[in-house]
């Protein structure tokens, strides 16, 4: 009889509830088994490599014939001259570069496959990869083709790799969950805070404050890359800037659902979703290449994806910070864009309560 | 007639033809008060009559429908019907995280509030632990403590036993006393008979009346109280037989 009535109590709880049921039995399960279709290919098949001339006489022909020969394996990208294939080898945007030599039909010839020696998951791809384009260009009539692999930069390892993107997730992880829980918790007193303060000034205090707690997981980060003897530059103060940017983005967006909201649990799944959706999407720790077209093409639109490039670039190669002058301009121009929203958000709780 | 107090425009929070409403129901009605001017003010009503709304339009939590609210350039101090602090923090470290925010430095007057409040025992537990007494008592002190020209206090009394509420009473008395005004949301006027300037009735949204003690025409030895409820009730069209 008591089982019968508390039955009867959990659907009433759920009748009162269909909305978080329904995310949580519905839409989360699509969310995962839709985004499924993103994960297509086992071997890269659509990695950009750049595909430079050599020298001024290599005939627009061969090149045509080469990046013809490569389109299989490949998602060959024109560049300019073999610098600006570098610069963009630099900023993840190819994860290979293929010099090709003049007089591609005249004999013995040999080309050079230049790839990073800090993208580690890259490496045996590209061994396979370099084998596939070698006897994909040798059908080329009188080609006698080999292709030489070269690496630029350190070689690192693997846990080196990661280090970066799972510096980033906790960034993600923290904007998502900690940001959302911190300012819900501030509810009960929101009244009082509310008159003798402004839930501007609150909402500040708090992205300031924890935008700056954020360091202390950086410093343990870079503590246990130090005690391991990692050859990482882990607290690279270009790259802490823009995780703690990234962080700041991040944190505003996820306070602005809770404000939107108006600090009910649907915000914190939203806030939920998007961290998944994040950490899934922006090609943190492999390659773009080894995505599928459409996802590439998601993870091209998330600031995040940049963000995580321009980390692991600043600590694993340590590059110029000038070298990604522009994505961190725009990262810049997206957390001030987003406090405008949190302001409007702020407006629009005002306005309804 | 209303009870609005005798002083110039700057000194009182002026609520002027307010109307607020949540979908199909009005809550606020074409309503206009002044609060001010010293007085020992309270506001009193029935369940649901819009008084908790109208203390939220006063201290800016809730935007009037229509009308306007002037609050003068002073400090408004509030005690809310469900008290706000922090619950993960110490009675002590709620005082001095809000006499912080509101730049409130006369530790003296904290001292007083505490001791006033009888909160000096519970100074090192945490808030979330309180029982509704002292979470009522400690609500009150943050309310208290950057020493307000305008206090309002939203049931003030709900939760304190007899000996907290007699000390809160004559407390509030002596702080409308000082030049402060005191404006209380209460459906139960008995325990502020003593001490009360003007009352303000609504019902239903709407203004009832709006007098000060002196002008309120009770018969012999009728309490406030009763003159109250028996206005509410023939507002109601319920007739009371007088005996």
């Amino acid at each position: 009889m008591s089982l019968r009535s508390l039955l009867r109590k959990e659907l009433h709880w759920s009748k009162r509830h269909i909305f978080v049921l329904v995310f949580l039995l519905i839409a989360l399960p699509l969310f995962f088994a839709g985004t499924s279709f993103l994960f297509q290919d086992v071997i890269p098949r659509e990695v950009p490599v750049a595909v430079v001339a050599e020298d001024e006489s290599v005939s627009s022909i061969d090149m045509g014939l080469v990046r013809a020969g490569m389109a299989p394996y490949t998602e060959p990208k024109p560049a300019a001259d073999r610098a600006e294939a570098l610069r963009m080898l630099e900023r993840e945007s190819v994860y290979a570069v293929v010099s090709v030599p003049p007089d591609l039909r005249s004999g013995e010839t040999t080309f050079t496959l230049t790839v990073d020696g800090s993208i580690v998951p890259f490496q045996s791809s590209s061994e396979v990869i370099q084998n596939l384009i070698e006897l994909e260009l040798n059908r080329i009539e009188g080609a006698d083709i080999s292709i030489e692999r070269e690496i630029v930069g350190e070689e690192k390892q693997l846990p080196e790799y990661l280090l970066p993107s799972f510096l980033m997730t906790l960034m993600i992880f923290f904007a998502f969950t900690y940001v959302p829980y911190n300012v819900g918790r501030d509810e009960v007193v929101l009244d009082r805070l509310r008159v003798e303060s402004s839930l501007e000034a609150l909402l500040a205090s708090k992205l300031a404050y924890m935008t700056a707690l954020m360091v202390v997981p950086i410093l343990v980060f870079h503590v246990i890359a130090t005690y391991y003897g990692y050859a990482i530059e882990s607290f690279h103060p270009g790259a802490v800037f823009v995780l703690l940017l990234s962080f700041a983005f991040m944190a505003t967006l996820s306070a602005t659902v809770v404000i939107l909201t108006r600090f009910s649990g649907a915000g914190q799944f939203v806030n939920l979703l998007v961290m998944l959706g994040l950490i899934a999407l922006s090609g943190l720790a492999f390659p773009l290449g080894f995505f599928s077209p459409v996802r590439t093409q998601i993870a091209q639109l998330l600031p995040t994806h940049y963000a995580m490039v321009a980390v692991r670039s600043l600590m694993l190669k340590d590059s110029s910070i000038a070298t990604f002058a522009d994505w961190i301009a725009i990262l810049f121009g997206l957390f001030v864009l987003s406090l405008f929203i949190l302001e409007g958000a702020i407006i629009y709780y005002r306005r309804e309560s | 007639m209303t009870g609005e107090p005798s002083t110039d425009s700057k000194e009182a929070i002026r609520v002027d033809g307010v109307t607020r409403t949540y979908g199909d129901v009005t809550a606020i009605d074409d309503l206009s008060v002044a609060i001010g001017g010293g007085q020992y003010h309270c506001l009193l009503g029935p369940n649901g009559s819009g008084k908790s709304t109208l203390m939220r339009l006063i201290l800016g939590l809730t935007r009037p429908t229509s009308g306007s609210i002037d609050r003068p350039d002073a400090q408004i101090g509030c005690g809310f019907q469900h008290p706000n602090f922090y619950p993960g923090l110490s009675v002590r470290e709620n005082i001095h995280i809000f006499a912080r925010i509101v730049g409130a430095d006369d530790w003296d007057w904290n001292q007083t509030v505490v001791t006033e409040l009888r909160l000096s025992r519970a100074l090192d537990r945490e808030a979330g632990d309180l029982s509704g007494g002292f979470a009522r008592r400690l609500d009150l002190a943050l309310a208290l403590i950057k020493k307000p020209d305008f206090l309002l206090l939203d049931e003030p009394l709900g939760a304190l036993d007899d000996v907290s509420q007699t000390r809160l009473l004559d407390f509030l008395g002596r702080y409308a006393g000082d030049g402060n005004t005191v404006l209380v949301s209460t459906h139960e006027i008995t325990e502020f008979e003593p001490y009360v300037d003007r009352i303000t009735v609504l019902h239903r949204g709407e203004l009832v009346f709006d007098r000060r003690v002196e002008e309120i025409p009770l018969d012999g030895d009728e309490s406030l109280q009763s003159y109250y409820v028996d206005t509410v009730l023939a507002r109601e069209g319920i007739s009371v037989d007088e005996d």
